[in-house]
């Protein structure tokens, strides 16, 4: 009788400690220690409310410790803190669960990946919910591992790999939903995002973004002899759970240059999508490049804020699109609120008042190939920008980069690349990035900081009034959030494609990002 | 015409082996005629090829190069989509030269389709092209090298070579091991480049930047020029090494080494005022700029 109420005791004591119940990650700002989710909080600021390390005592950061990835390669993770454990991903969806305090592995889980797999090999990262790590791997499977063992618990087939599906994104957790979305746009396949029961793995709903057939929504804006085909779901999205409403961005359609057998504006494609987790309806859909032939994919993050607009309050979100613009749409509605360029761009005379691109006639691919701008990837891509409700500004990290775009034949093969073309980017020193701060709720130019190339990593802000960030040159910097005034600097001898995120134990301040080989951990003295 | 044509007897008969031999000749011959023309030109069904992909590529690869290349066709997409890299007429330029008989990375055609298809190195294919494209450009390209083996050069290449020393290009380009590092190496430039970017280079140097020569440097221009100013008004004047957003390293005329923080630096102009390199333009008569750029076209290596 007492060895089992102490055995109750026990366990209710662990058991509490390492649950990251759906509840603790709706309040996560509150308790910055954690960083419980892909983007910090559901509204994906990437912002931290500690504040240890400041304007003034920055310049003293210096490596706490380092991890060094099993496998050599691209990696994108952003880590996952959860109650002194971190967790990381590395090729194919492998994850690694370290010691927060020290950077010792605690386990490591290793998913099935042959060489013969088709698609990207990096992975962004992990969701928690509850006493489980769930992570998608680039053979398209979701796997639900124990979070104190790294067991797996399930693992289902999201899709078939042979067809051109691979994961690359952090799922997302919701109550009783782990959202994910998959990639493979570029490979000829018809992009959905899935729902799946975190106790059993059991899909619970499929939502495709191309429409099947003549039947479906969205049927109407695809007519020719194409295939249709595009709307990866390769970038976690935000949740509001006061509306109840899950926001993931959509990838472009396929060919990606060469649009002649896909005339129409190609929906659900290059969109942000307003989804009911119950049951994977669209509540509604704003498209920021209709019928898309630059590769310009809405897989950018969607950042959820509020704001005081003449005299109203209003729900907001904002996203810094591949095609060069920002928008602010009305999150309830998706009604468009305001749109303005961040970087240089040479095919749109700007947006309609609905916040559709008027298109210069002349932007299109050819076969002699057309200099447009931005080029591809180069404005903003999938690493993350940041949102600090102090100052009210949004930054992102973003290219000035242009490129040659040329128009091809067409050669559908399963699970090939579905080009239809190709680009040339402007290279060497005609092109390079910065730091952009602007005003989140109009885009207007606050200030910026100037990065030698264009970058490929995102940033953090945090309530020390500092702004994170990784260049391709290899710098892992913090910024002035108010200036931009450059305050600390460390060289990490890689390009930095991944996000930074900031976490603390026993009371200690601690600031993270990946750059190739490693996880570089950096706190103060 | 009646298989009792054919026999030797002349006489009709239900048995006889000859129609048998015949008939089994004649539906081999189909059977094998249709499976070769499978193989050689595909079957297509709309977007989709029934065959394997790779089975039915490797075979078809020689059979329409046979028949099929074009090497006219090959000459417009060379022209479209490699010569800005390559030359027209594929003389070299940021990318090697391609007109020489003998190419070293693509020494067979299935290493130059290789390149063709999934790029080599820093480069990278300009767009997705189909088989027969890449037939017609291997075509084209092969027929680069042949027309180039006998097109005579202009220029001695010994006054070239007296030229060369005379200058003192020496105390910033190292040949066969001889010379200072200050500028690229130009062991191989004779391999890399053509007579039409040697003569930008040599009268033009700062608008004929370098490329492939510097590993360190990804994704910046090569041997930029630059002029710093220190704090204390110390003027500099070097071809950029390497940068990042906080720091630049360069070399100066006098192959000096200089390592700065940006922050410690009042002034950075990047891209001038002009190359190291002087500009030979007006220096050299054309025969003397002819005989230089033989001696440069000869070095494709430790001789």
């Amino acid at each position: 009788m007492i060895l089992r109420v102490l055995a109750v005791l026990v366990l209710s004591a662990v058991s509490a400690e390492a649950q990251i119940p759906y509840e603790r990650i709706v309040d996560a700002a509150a308790a910055p220690g954690d960083w419980l989710t892909y983007s910090g909080t559901y509204a994906s600021h990437r912002f931290s409310s500690l504040n240890q390390v400041d304007k003034r005592t920055v310049a003293q950061l210096r490596p706490a410790w380092i991890y060094q990835f099993q496998s050599v390669g691209i990696i994108e993770t952003s880590p996952i803190v959860a109650d002194g454990l971190m967790f990381v991903t590395e090729l194919n969806g492998r994850v690694a669960a370290l010691d927060a305090r020290t950077g010792r592995a605690v386990w490591t889980y290793s998913p099935y990946a042959p060489a013969s797999l088709i698609g990207f090999r990096f992975n962004r990262g992990v969701a928690v919910l509850d006493d489980t790590v769930f992570v998608g791997t680039t053979a398209a499977h979701l796997v639900a591992l124990d979070a104190k063992s790294g067991v797996v618990r399930w693992d289902v087939v999201v899709e078939d790999n042979r067809r051109g599906y691979h994961i690359t994104g952090a799922p997302l957790a919701l109550e009783g939903r782990i959202i994910v979305g998959v990639a493979g746009g570029d490979h000829g396949t018809r992009g959905f995002l899935d729902a799946y029961d975190p106790k059993t793995g059991k899909r619970v709903w499929r939502l495709y973004t191309v429409p099947a057939g003549s039947g479906e929504p969205g049927a109407e804006t695809w007519s020719g002899p194409g295939r249709k085909i595009g709307g990866a779901t390769w970038v976690t999205g935000s949740f509001d759970p006061g509306l109840n409403l899950l926001y993931w961005g959509t990838g472009n359609p396929g060919p990606l240059w060469n649009g002649d057998e896909r005339p129409g504006d190609n929906l659900y494609t290059c969109s942000l999508l307003a989804i009911d987790p119950k049951d994977g309806s669209i509540r509604w859909h704003f498209q920021y490049t209709p019928h898309d032939v630059h590769d310009w994919d809405s897989n950018q993050v969607p950042v959820l804020f509020d704001a005081t607009l003449d005299g109203r309050a209003r729900k907001l979100v904002a996203l810094a699109n591949r095609n060069g613009f920002y928008y602010v749409l009305d999150r309830e509605n998706g009604a468009f609120v305001a749109g303005a360029p961040f970087v240089k761009q040479t095919w749109a005379d700007g947006l309609d008042v609905k916040g559709r691109p008027i298109l210069r006639p002349d932007a299109a691919p050819t076969k002699e190939g057309t200099l447009v701008f931005p080029g591809v990837g180069a404005a903003a891509d999938w690493w993350s920008p940041t949102y600090s409700p102090q100052t009210e500004l949004f930054y992102l990290a973003a290219g000035e980069r242009g490129a040659t775009y040329y128009k091809g034949e067409v050669d559908y093969r399963t699970a090939n690349l579905y080009l239809g073309g190709g680009y040339r980017s402007v290279d060497n020193d005609d092109s390079w990035g910065a730091v952009r701060a602007l005003e989140a709720t109009t885009g207007k130019l606050k200030w910026e900081f100037r990065l030698t190339r264009p970058p490929v990593g995102g940033l953090l802000s945090t309530a020390g009034g500092l702004v994170f960030g990784g260049t391709t040159e290899g710098n892992f910097f913090a910024l002035d959030a108010d200036t931009g005034k450059p305050l600390w600097d460390f060289q990490l001898g890689a390009p930095i494609k991944a996000n930074p995120m900031s976490f603390a134990v026993d009371g200690k301040q601690y600031v993270a990002i990946a750059a190739r080989l490693g996880l570089f951990v950096f706190a103060l003295p | 015409m009646a298989f009792s044509d054919f026999c030797p007897k002349r006489r009709r008969c239900d048995s006889c082996s000859m129609k048998r031999k015949l008939t089994l000749i004649l539906l081999t011959s189909l059977v094998l005629t249709f499976a070769a023309m499978l193989f050689a030109f595909g079957v297509g069904v709309g977007h989709y090829e029934i065959f394997p992909y790779s089975l039915i590529e490797s075979v078809r690869h020689s059979v329409y190069l046979a028949i099929r290349a074009d090497a006219t066709e090959g000459k417009a997409l060379f022209d479209n989509d490699c010569a800005r890299c390559h030359g027209i007429d594929g003389s070299g330029g940021e990318g090697p030269r391609l007109d020489k008989p003998a190419l070293s990375r693509a020494a067979d055609d299935d290493a130059l389709r290789s390149i063709i298809r999934d790029g080599i190195g820093v480069m990278r294919p300009v767009r997705q092209t189909t088989t027969a494209e890449q037939n017609n450009l291997i075509a084209y390209v092969r027929a680069l090298g042949r027309s180039a083996a006998s097109a005579p050069v202009a220029g001695n290449v010994e006054e070239g070579r007296a030229l060369y020393d005379g200058l003192g290009c020496a105390s910033c380009h190292i040949v066969n091991g001889v010379g200072e590092g200050v500028g690229p190496e130009l062991t191989h430039v004779g391999a890399m480049r053509g007579r039409e970017y040697l003569h930008e280079a040599l009268t033009n140097p700062t608008a004929a930047l370098p490329r492939g020569t510097l590993e360190v440097a990804e994704g910046l221009s090569e041997f930029l020029p630059v002029r710093v100013t220190t704090l204390d008004g110390r003027e500099i004047r070097g071809a950029r090494i390497n940068e990042d957003t906080f720091t630049i390293q360069l070399r100066d005329a006098d192959n000096q080494y200089y390592s700065f923080r940006k922050s410690d630096l009042r002034a950075l102009e990047k891209g001038g005022p002009t190359s190291l390199m002087p500009s030979w333009e007006g220096r050299l008569t054309d025969a003397q700029m002819d005989d230089l750029i033989a001696y440069l076209l000869s070095l494709n290596g430790r001789s």
